[in-house]
């Protein structure tokens, strides 16, 4: 089984490359033959990684390094353990379903092709990210995961706003993702390693610090920043409603199930190094808690189908990364599954809202409980209206951003543009 | 500020509102004209006139045409008639209007447009050889034609500027960036919260002093941050609620604000009210009619959105430009026409006319002006106009012809006596198949089509149903109630089941508000979540086993009372607790709704043992345009009441001894029974069977395969239009294949609707009985010769022309522009507030129809074929305003059939014209199954004979 390990985890890749090869020759796939395949590709990823869910044992398995200078090396290794194989697992069989449910639903739309080759890119993203037995591996994984992720977000390109939210939420990905990329480079200054195995000692879930250092603290609290960016959380937590321009599969998979958790696993992964910081820890749990209380304040007051969805998702985000800041990291995981396989469900089927609320209504014979009254219960008029305000501008968070970054940023460029002119 | 302004302001608003979509909430799907505003101008000013207000397509694009012209759907006679049918006039020595028309059409213009033109010139071919497609003028060479034709051209003007229609357009051509960027996601977030109907966990606070009101006191809050565009809201809106203006008051101080003097107000309200039409028009459809809002009545006034909007625009202008004046004065530049665009085409037009370089220098200034302007008034909209009527021409050959020899020698129909059974269907054009399939199956059976409501215009409350609602077309308001009531020795059954709902409905509230809350979802979603592991899995890779399963334990948990209809009314005047309905229907209502059906469609005497009336509608899932689907005469729900109700009616002894003096007379071993059928699953469900006579379970019995076999026949020729189902199964996997897409949580195409609607018969139905219409014709059983003072066509006219005129119409136009008049592709589509759909999270609510519902029409005019003589129908069609709206300005297009003789005459402005010529066969098959199988695309009218096979 070890073996067949990385190839399970390159299968993805290796059938974009056909797929991209195929494609570049002018090959035009017809639809049946692309899903049948894809259809088969998650079967046999389901089969392989569902075997492994049995397999006892954590291993790694090295495939050498990518390069060598002197006694530095990057290594490339994969690990399989209580925590990546069921990961890597739900990840395939999602991807599976998503496929499926894709091809009916993107039918006859001219970007069919496209979808289904950024349904891959994703899942390969996604492998890699849980199965990296390094941050240098993971990073790989987690940009992929980001590039499919926004090219489906403005999946519908000959419009202007899914462009316009696309470009967002990739300036959101590029900021977040400064704060990985900076970890990794000072673990390579301070400690020559990235890899989990030199970082954390033990096995899943028993794990310890394998490094006690005061620099240890702002790789975590880096890493924490990097994963609430990709879970719309804390400074990154307002671009998860704008991702909802893409097509409902893509929404269901990416932001109802796995991208959106891959933080938490890179947390759940770095926990022990957050945990033996306790400035790391308390910036986790006032992250999470902080995104959890703004984002069900926010979900309360959304009126569309998907962002309330999403308010939610980013809600109970926020308690994955509080209970993983309190180091309930088993837990966590059972949050996380449970999570995503329930979002999933609602986003899939979020065009049903107008026919379930009907039959909700008429079952409940024309009275539903009403809803949100206790807010109207027990606070005074003027603080209601005001944390309605607060809801309905979801937080403050894009006009912040459009106040206090965009607007300074187009003034400087306007006034560096003149100086150009002029200056010519 | 005096009575009269403000009356002027609502006034203006009200008038300005006409351009706004008229779609209500989408839980009740109405098809109608998508340019009703319009409706009184011709079909062919109004599309034109409507493009250039909405920025869309009045045709389908010229290389659409062309391309139906290349597919023989456009012969190059038809070019020639429609050319020929508009008046001619003279450009010079042998080329006059007539031909120069034909020869832009057939073979047509090459594109070019203000973009492409430098390529073509600079890059492409047009300057280096001429056209092969037309014949050569000699050894001319295209420069020497191009300069030849140039030189006569006057130099061209400079560029013009004009006025901006409104802020945005002066904020795009200063600065570059979209005003409605940032007002329209203000608006949208306070509109959508302010209509919502039931989404939002905590409703909209102070909503209930109108969307201004509420959204100045929730925006005049200190602590909150604006985007920089929006710098100031807080003081302006404060500074409103201060002075408690009214929406009125802060309209005008806006619009004087931005320095429009009253008489241009009504320019700027419409383009302010197009910049985001949908939920203007969501707000103007609610104000009007409050009540289709499904949940929650709100105040909705397009004057309180009018005052948020612009106070919006001015707080950005202000910020943006500086000043709410200025924009007023910026001068738009209008593109510089290119010189070489007009040159190009005359150019293009000259080689098809046979021009040389010669010919065009030696034209005297007269006839060159005449040349140019006629080339250039032939522009791209009129010659797609022409090409549309000559796309309907062929359309409208390919219908008449085989219909009318098909009348001379029709398909016999059963003998009275040997009728085993008659189906009353609606008239919808998707009961077309399996009508033919039922009669087909067993020719012993007949059937009819009456409009799905059959008469009952009813407030109908089912037993499951927490209030009535109105199961009629949308013009009609029910005056009588309906309920469905468990029979008395079921009524503990019907209790328990509503104790059980109710239990449930609980039960997945709290589910489905708990999921999404902070503690609550935590523990839900840690503990129950894993559990959606299983929908999720078997919903998509197998969802008719969920489907039956989901069924089954329903049947196990909810008990099914046996139910009959409250209807009847013996107190004259019995009224409902409200007072607002009439209890059921009295006597003489009874007899006058059965009557009206029966007595239309000829139904006078010598029915069958049983008589069966199916109403229908569509089940689907993740479907927001459901009802989209459902019966258009019941108001866009399902018509299976109305059926069960028409058959109970029909049943009682009175009423028939009253139809006797109608000239109606039902044998009285002839037995009604009502039914629904799903266009969708096609199933076919009867009801109260158990009152059936044990001596006719034979015939009903038979009448039961009968429906079975030609469910699956129906559903096996829908399938050949969808390319997921292969083109070799059998009926039994086709009725497979189209319950599966009802059962679908990822089909988006359930079923394709009226999609392929183009012909309204209004006729007897022995004159299309064994003709194969490809789900293509309204079906609508009219007897002439029973009719002598035309009441029942003025009544059948009255209700189908609007009806089947709005269905042609709207998927008319939301097809040739699926994004101006549509509401797009239904991928991204996002349900919201449970009134509309919106593309991503902060869009415009899009209406119209989705392009997965539209994208195999034929864009045609719907055909109405009336069994009647011109001057009856005009006598019918002038009578009443509307009809006449629809046939005078074309919006419908119009022919009689003869009762006496059958031959068929064409209305065309104003005259009726007898149809000549056979070119288009009437091919046969020996049964629709073998005429249509393995093919996709639109067929023919074909006659099937099943006789003739053996």
């Amino acid at each position: 089984m070890y073996d067949l390990l990385p190839y399970l985890t390159a299968l993805p890749g290796l059938f974009i490359i056909v797929l991209g090869c195929l494609w570049l020759v002018g090959v035009n796939l017809p639809e049946s033959a692309l899903t049948r395949s894809t259809k088969l590709l998650y079967a046999l990823l389901s089969l392989g990684f569902g075997w492994l869910m049995f397999e006892a044992n954590s291993f790694e398995v090295d495939l050498g390094s990518w390069f060598e200078i002197g006694s530095y090396h990057y290594p490339i290794t994969l690990v399989a353990d209580k925590l990546s194989i069921p990961f890597a697992f739900m990840t395939v069989v999602l991807a599976g379903i998503t496929g499926t449910f894709s091809q009916r639903y993107l039918h006859r739309d001219p970007g069919f092709f496209r979808f289904f080759l950024l349904l891959h890119v994703f899942a390969q993203g996604a492998l890699i990210i849980f199965l990296a037995g390094s941050l240098d591996l993971l990073v790989a994984g987690w940009e992929l995961v980001g590039i499919s992720s926004v090219l489906l977000v403005g999946f519908f390109q000959y419009r202007r706003d899914p462009i316009r939210n696309a470009l967002r939420v990739f300036a959101t990905y590029r900021v977040a993702d400064v704060n990985i990329l900076m970890a990794i480079l000072l673990l390579h200054c301070w400690y020559h390693t990235a890899s989990w195995d030199d970082l954390v000692r033990g096995v899943w879930p028993n794990l310890s610090p394998a490094i006690q250092d005061s620099g240890i603290t702002i790789i975590s609290i880096l890493l924490v920043l990097a994963a609430s960016g990709k879970a719309s959380q804390g400074p990154f937590g307002g671009w998860l409603a704008r991702a909802m321009e893409g097509p409902t599969p893509s929404s269901a998979v990416f932001y109802g199930a796995i991208s959106i958790h891959a933080g938490a696993y890179l947390l759940l992964r770095a926990a022990p190094l957050i945990l033996s910081s306790t400035l790391a820890q308390a910036v986790l749990i006032f992250i999470g808690a902080g995104t959890a209380i703004v984002g069900t304040l926010v979900h309360r007051t959304c009126t569309d189908a998907k962002t309330s969805i999403a308010y939610a998702a980013q809600t109970q985000l926020g308690i994955i990364f509080v209970e993983i800041g309190l180091g309930w990291t088993t837990f966590a995981v059972w949050h996380i599954i449970g999570h995503a396989l329930l979002r999933m469900m609602q986003f899939l089927r979020a065009p049903s809202l107008l026919h379930d609320h009907h039959k909700l209504h008429a079952a409940a014979g024309g009275h539903l409980a009403s809803t949100g009254a206790h807010y109207e219960r027990l606070l005074p008029p003027s603080i209601q209206l005001w944390l309605y305000r607060i809801a309905l501008a979801r937080g403050f968070y894009d006009a912040a951003i459009d106040r206090f970054i965009v607007a300074p940023i187009q003034a400087i460029g306007r006034v560096l543009a003149v100086s150009e002119r002029t200056s010519k | 500020m005096s009575a009269t302004t403000s009356n002027h302001l609502q006034h203006l608003l009200d008038h300005a509102a006409h351009y706004l979509p008229a779609q209500g909430p989408i839980g009740v799907f109405i098809h109608h004209n998508t340019l009703h505003a319009f409706q009184s101008k011709t079909f062919e000013e109004a599309v034109t006139e409507a493009a250039s207000i909405y920025h869309t397509e009045p045709y389908m694009a010229e290389a659409a045409y062309q391309a139906e012209l290349k597919a023989d759907r456009i012969l190059p006679d038809d070019i020639r008639v429609v050319v020929e049918s508009e008046p001619n006039s003279s450009i010079c020595k042998g080329l006059d209007r007539h031909r120069l028309r034909q020869v832009m059409l057939l073979p047509g213009v090459r594109s070019i447009d203000a973009s492409t033109v430098a390529w073509h010139l600079e890059e492409g071919d047009w300057l280096t050889k001429f056209r092969s497609d037309v014949p050569s003028t000699g050894d001319d060479k295209p420069t020497t034609l191009w300069k030849a034709i140039e030189s006569r051209l006057p130099q061209p003007s400079g560029s013009q500027s004009y006025k901006p229609a409104r802020p945005a357009d002066a904020v795009l051509s200063l600065n570059g960036e979209l005003l409605d960027e940032i007002v329209n996601p203000a608006l949208i977030r306070l509109a959508g919260a302010f209509l919502d109907q039931g989404v939002a966990y905590w409703p909209m606070p102070l909503r209930e002093l109108g969307l201004y009101a509420a959204s100045r006191k929730i925006l005049s809050h200190k602590r909150a941050i604006f985007p920089a565009h929006l710098t100031g809201a807080f003081e302006v809106f404060l500074d409103q609620e201060r002075r408690a203006l009214s929406a009125e008051q802060a309209l005008r101080e806006q619009l004087s604000e931005l320095g429009v003097s009253e008489d241009e107000w009504d320019g700027l309200i419409t383009a302010e009210l197009l910049g985001l039409p949908g939920w203007a028009g969501m707000i103007h459809k609610l104000e009007n009619e409050p009540n289709l809002a499904p949940h929650e009545t709100v105040p909705a006034s397009l004057m309180d959105y009018m005052a948020l909007r612009l106070t919006f625009t001015v707080i950005a202008l202000r910020n943006m430009l500086g000043d709410t004046k200025s924009w007023r004065t910026t001068p738009l530049a209008k593109p510089s026409e290119d010189h070489r665009l007009i040159t190009a085409q005359l150019f293009d037009a000259a080689q098809l006319a046979g021009l040389s370089s010669t010919r065009i220098t030696s034209l005297t200034a007269d006839e060159f002006r005449s040349f140019r302007d006629e080339v250039l008034g032939f522009d791209n909209i009129q010659r797609r106009r022409l090409l549309h009527l000559a796309y309907e021409r062929r359309h409208e050959r390919r219908i008449l012809i085989p219909l009318q020899k098909h009348r001379v020698d029709p398909e016999s129909a059963p003998a009275s006596d040997q009728l085993a059974a008659q189906v009353i269907f609606c008239i919808d054009e998707r009961e077309e198949s399996i009508r033919r399939a039922l009669e087909e199956v067993d020719p012993q059976i007949e059937t009819h089509g009456a409009a799905g409501f059959f008469g009952c215009a009813m407030d109908y409350t089912g037993i499951d149903d927490a209030h009535g609602v109105s199961l009629c077309p949308v013009v009609v308001t029910p005056a009588h109630q309906v309920v469905e009531v468990p029979a008395p020795e079921h009524a503990e059954v019907h209790e328990k089941r509503q104790l059980l709902r109710r239990a449930w409905a609980k039960l997945a509230h709290w589910d489905h508000v708990s999921s999404r809350s902070l503690v609550r979802g935590w523990v839900t979603s840690t503990i129950l979540g894993f559990f959606s592991a299983f929908p999720l899995i078997i919903r998509i890779l197998r969802p008719l086993a969920w489907a039956k399963l989901h069924e089954r334990l329903v049947k196990l948990m909810l008990p099914e009372p046996k139910t009959e209809l409250s209807f009847l009314r013996e107190d004259a005047e019995a009224r409902n607790a409200e007072g607002t309905l009439l209890a059921g229907f009295s006597t003489t209502e009874k007899i006058d709704r059965v009557a009206a059906v029966l007595g239309t469609a000829g139904m006078l005497r010598g029915h069958a043992r049983i008589v069966c009336v199916l109403g229908h509608g569509s089940t689907s899932w993740n479907n927001p345009h459901e009802s989209a689907h459902d019966c258009g005469a019941c108001g866009g729900r399902r018509g299976g009441p109305n059926a069960r109700l028409f058959a109970a009616m029909a049943n009682r002894p009175e009423v028939r001894e009253g139809l006797k003096s109608r000239g109606i007379f039902i044998p009285e071993d002839t037995w009604f029974i009502g039914g629904y059928h799903d266009t969708c699953s096609d199933e076919v469900e009867l009801s109260d069977l158990d009152l059936v006579p044990a001596s006719h379970a034979g015939i009903l019995e038979r009448l039961r395969n009968s429906l079975d076999k030609a469910r699956a026949l129906s559903a096996h020729e829908r399938a050949r239009r969808f390319e997921m189902a292969a083109s070799d199964i059998d009926p039994e996997e086709g009725l497979k294949h189209v319950q599966e897409r009802a059962a679908h949580l990822a089909e988006p195409r359930p079923e394709y609707g009226h999609c392929t609607n183009a012909v309204c018969i209004v006729g007897r139905r022995k004159f299309t009985r064994g003709l194969f219409f490809d789900r293509r014709a309204f079906l609508v059983s009219y007897d002439p010769t029973v009719d002598p003072d035309d009441g029942a066509l003025g009544r059948v006219l009255g209700a189908v022309i609007p009806v089947c005129g709005g269905i042609s119409l709207e998927y008319y136009f939301s097809f040739v522009d699926n994004e101006g008049y549509g509401c797009g592709t239904k991928l991204p589509h996002n349900v919201t507030g449970l009134i509309g759909v919106m593309n991503g999270f902060q869009g415009d609510l899009r209406t119209g129809l989705p392009l997965q519902m539209v994208e195999i029409h034929e864009p045609v005019r719907i055909l109405f074929v009336i069994e009647t003589t011109p001057a009856r129908l005009m006598k019918v069609i002038k009578a009443n305003p509307e009809l006449n709206e629809f046939v005078s300005n074309r919006w419908i297009r119009v022919s009689t059939m003869d009762p006496d003789d059958g031959h068929i005459e064409v209305y065309r402005d104003g005259i009726f014209e007898r149809l000549e010529g056979d070119e288009e066969p009437l091919p046969t098959a020996p049964s629709s199954i073998q005429f249509y199988q393995g093919k996709m695309e639109h067929l023919p009218v074909a006659r099937i004979i099943p006789s003739r096979a053996a």
